[in-house]
């Protein structure tokens, strides 16, 4: 039985939440938004964090209802993510464990979501589609590591996505992902644009180019932002399908999970949807609480770490901007 | 060869805590975050008594500063936790 309390600070979101053996007892989040046109930068992030992360605290440990004393492991975001934030976050989750003298832990943010997508959907052994605004991968377990099969060879999709907002100007709040997907779905009209599969990998930054070139000149031509949003939805979605179906087949897996940000897109949802259907494959996905950074992630998975044994010194609880998903031995699976 | 090549700029700090306990609180936590290469600044990070120490140095003011400001944020984090949850729960620190 373990009952951990979680830290997660690696982009824009703020996130405290307390789980006991996988049961969420509190999970508080705050997000920096930026205006529209702009996107977040590390100094502004982590001054946001520092104005917000005791009052999340305070909020994730009154709403937990859970004493000090019964709190077993203190876990927070080592990496990967933008430097200031992280440490900004991680200071404060190292002053609570030396203060309640409690064990402390760095865990993998993207750990952190594929731990949590298993734990909510129930998904056994799934092929893990992680999309989010830093980062974008295909991975599937093997022998004690999560591996990745494909990732993004410059810029994520959530990124591709959050500056195309930018171009059109739409609202930052509750994220620019959320309104391009409103938009997308009054949009009817396709534009054809670069789509960048390559082998496992995929590219999304000549695409973000064409777009930030191309949009004057489209919405002269007769073509809505609502349009354009649709089809760059349409072509971006459809290459994280093909190279996650290709793992799918390679894997002999029958399930697809979908983590990340960018993961609580219902037309990403759908479309993935219909290529398990066509494979026989199930399909899970959770929605905005836990698919969009969060706390409650990073304790889960730093439990299930905890009770299998894993440790970090004190000496080494530091951050780092860089932490690829495949350095971490998945100890805690016993498959 | 212009002095200015030698000069190093220096900055002491010193930080009472109602506590010797707390003060090495601030210090353990501290310590952890290392100065990044590029910011060719070195801190050494001390307690004595209820005091927390540190001393900055490096060649360039504008790398002193960002060190120093960074130092002086972290803490302030560090202070309002303790605000907030109260003084340690313990002596000694089990988990190193």
């Amino acid at each position: 039985m373990v009952i951990a309390l979680g830290f997660e600070g690696s982009a824009n979101k703020l996130g405290i939440g307390v789980i006991k053996n996988g049961k969420v007892l509190s999970n508080c989040r705050r997000t920096y938004i930026t205006p529209p046109g702009e996107g977040f930068l590390p100094k502004e992030t982590a001054q946001h964090h520092r104005e917000n992360v005791l009052i999340v605290l305070k909020e994730a440990l009154e709403e937990s209802q859970v004493k000090p004393e019964d709190i077993d492991v203190i876990c927070y975001t080592k990496g990967p993510g933008m430097g200031a934030p992280l440490a900004t976050v991680a200071v404060v989750a190292r002053t609570v464990a030396r203060l309640w003298n409690k064990p402390i832990l760095g865990v993998n943010h993207c750990i952190g979501h594929i731990e949590m997508g298993r734990l909510i959907t129930g998904a056994n052994n799934p092929t893990v589609l992680y999309v989010s605004g830093g980062n974008t991968q295909v991975i599937a377990y093997a022998r004690k590591k999560y591996r990745i099969f494909g990732e993004t060879i410059d810029i994520a999709v959530g990124n591709c996505l959050d500056r195309f907002a930018r171009v059109i100007k739409i609202s930052n709040d509750p994220s620019p992902g959320y309104n391009i997907e409103q938009l997308a779905k009054k949009g009817s009209k396709l534009v054809q644009l670069p789509y960048c599969v390559k082998g496992m990998d995929v590219s999304f930054s000549g695409i973000l180019s064409f777009m930030e070139e191309k949009t004057e000149q489209l919405l002269k031509e007769g073509y809505t932002p609502e349009d354009l949003c649709f089809s760059l939805q349409e072509t971006i979605f459809a290459m994280l399908i093909e190279t996650t179906e290709r793992a799918l087949a390679h894997c002999n897996s029958n399930e697809v999970l979908i983590v990340g940000g960018v993961g609580c897109n219902l037309r990403l949802q759908e479309m993935m949807g219909i290529m398990c259907n066509e494979r026989n494959a199930r399909l899970f996905a959770t929605d905005e609480r836990f698919c969009i950074d969060n706390g409650i992630m990073i304790a889960h998975a730093g439990a299930e770490m905890f009770a299998a044994g894993v440790r970090t010194k004190w000496q080494d609880s530091f951050i780092t901007q860089r932490y690829r998903t495949d350095e971490v031995e998945t100890v805690w699976r016993t498959d | 060869m212009s002095e200015e090549l030698f000069k190093i700029f220096i900055s002491e700090i010193q930080i009472p805590f109602e506590s010797k306990k707390c003060a090495e609180v601030a210090y353990d936590v501290l310590r952890v975050d290392k100065e990044p290469k590029r910011s060719e600044v070195s801190k050494q990070l001390g307690v004595r008594d209820n005091v927390l120490t540190a001393h900055f140095s490096g060649k360039l003011a504008r790398q002193l500063r960002v060190s120093v400001n960074g130092f002086f944020e972290k803490l302030d984090l560090v202070v309002g936790t303790i605000d907030l949850l109260g003084r340690p729960v313990s002596e000694k620190y089990d988990h190193y």
